[in-house]
């Protein structure tokens, strides 16, 4: 076979253009709106990771999080038009479709029934949270805003964010009533808000 | 009553943590966010928690897998995006279509995203001018079921786990882009700036195996710029790509010098 065409090493994908540093995510995706494909790379950049981190965090399985995290960003895509900064941050917006995703995907893969069993036998995970965090300067906020919570108040947060259980789950799995896990739930959200000073 | 009343008020109110975090059921969620339309304190609630919650996943961040971005990005760009809210007449949905791919033109980096974005519009813009002129007739039907089927596979392949992108430069002057995915067998292909033929030719596009050559498609002829997408199923292993110009109705086999030659 004569090769009459150059190219690249084959298979490999071509990198993105690079991201601007600190470029501001509203800003970011206010472009994408507008179709920017640039915009949506840089705003990868920036929140891919924790997206991707987020959604691993609930569902564990590698390839179905890889699954989730492209679902999160193509919805980011679609709906850049609708995210509107007068009701919460860029991040707090992808954040919180990031994380209700991943929830959902759980809860429609794992029947009720088995997953009320499994929850009765998992391990608080407050641990492995602090653990694979590597240093930087908003993990250790968020770390030691983790600690300055009741012990109670910390594990309803972890069991509901990390590990994708609802209130009722939760309650069952601490033993306490529902109606304290969800006060305990709202007291401890608080408390980190004014702990990390985000937002209002 | 009033009292159940107010404690089901405080009970949906202490709901917003809960919420904040997805730790509510189906019933609960809608529950409450029905109650947050009328509780504009408590939407105020749940956005303030919702920036704290937001601090506890981006705590969990991790290195994203090698090539996870740039399937998004190939899915990205034959997607479409939702209008503004602003947005209403049919007539500027369709024109909005072209110039967002225009804008898709100018700005991108990746010739092969560049190329790959109107594989979505050319459907959505078939379907468009049918809406708008109100055209049902059976051949405007099948150009929009070839479009629709087409934007289809080209999805499967970019979105496919194993999609890897390769580029190449065509003997001639151009550049070819290809997606491929060994597990779908099956490649889409978009050049850049080929040069014009003669119209009497056309750039033919083959799989060559060991058993041959086996034509491809003819590339739509015309717009200088971008052409493309194609997409080439039934790819085997040892397959290569190759282009040649070969008279506009085709040919059976290769008659001309081959303009690039990818292995896959």
């Amino acid at each position: 076979m004569t090769t009459t065409g150059s190219q690249e090493p084959r298979n490999r994908p071509r990198p993105g253009p690079p991201a601007p540093a600190g470029a501001d995510l509203a800003a970011q995706i206010a472009l994408v709106a507008r179709g920017e494909a640039a915009a949506f790379d840089a705003i990868f950049e920036q929140i891919g990771p924790s997206v991707y981190g987020a959604v691993k965090r609930v569902i564990r399985d590698p390839a179905q999080s890889e699954e989730v995290t492209q679902e999160v960003m193509l919805e980011v895509w679609r709906s850049a038009s609708k995210f509107d900064a007068g009701r919460g941050s860029a991040k707090a917006w992808v954040m919180t479709l990031a994380h209700r995703r991943a929830v959902d995907r759980v809860r429609s893969v794992q029947k009720e029934a088995e997953r009320e069993r499994r929850v009765a036998t998992a391990e608080i995970p407050f641990d492995e949270v602090i653990e694979a965090v590597e240093s930087s300067l908003e993990r250790e906020r968020v770390r030691r805003c983790l600690g300055s919570l009741t012990e109670v108040q910390r594990e309803s947060v972890t069991l509901a964010y990390y590990r994708g259980y609802t209130y009722g789950q939760v309650a069952s799995l601490l033993s306490v009533p529902t109606g304290t896990v969800k006060t305990r739930m709202r007291d401890a959200l608080i408390r980190l808000r004014d702990c990390l000073g985000v937002a209002e | 009553m009033k009292l159940t009343k107010r404690s089901q008020l405080r009970d949906a109110h202490t709901l917003a943590g809960a919420y904040a975090m997805d730790a509510v059921s189906a019933p609960d969620r809608e529950r409450f966010e029905r109650h947050m339309i009328g509780c504009a304190e408590c939407a105020r609630e749940v956005a303030s928690l919702r920036e704290a919650t937001a601090m506890l996943g981006t705590a969990a961040a991790e290195p994203v897998p090698a090539g996870l971005k740039e399937r998004i990005m190939a899915a990205a760009a034959v997607t479409r995006q939702q209008p503004p809210a602003a947005e209403t007449e049919p007539v500027v949905l369709a024109r909005g279509t072209w110039t967002r791919a225009g804008g898709w033109f100018r700005s991108l980096a990746w010739p092969g995203r560049l190329a790959l974005a109107t594989a979505g519009t050319a459907a959505a813009a078939v379907i468009a001018v049918a809406v708008v002129f109100g055209i049902a007739n059976s051949s405007m039907q099948q150009q929009i079921d070839r479009a629709q089927a087409s934007s289809q596979q080209i999805a499967v392949v970019l979105t496919a786990q194993d999609a890897r992108m390769a580029t190449g430069t065509v003997v001639g002057g151009g550049t070819a882009t290809i997606v491929m995915s060994h597990s779908r067998h099956a490649l889409v292909f978009t050049a850049q700036g080929l040069h014009a033929l003669p119209a009497s030719r056309g750039y033919e596009l083959w799989l060559i195996g060991p058993a041959g050559a086996r034509p491809v498609a003819m590339l739509p002829a015309g717009s200088p710029g971008m052409t493309g997408p194609v997409i080439a199923s039934g790819v085997r292993p040892g397959d290569h790509l190759a282009l040649t110009a070969e008279p506009a109705d085709g040919s059976a086999h290769p008659d001309t010098p081959m303009m690039i030659d990818m292995d896959l």
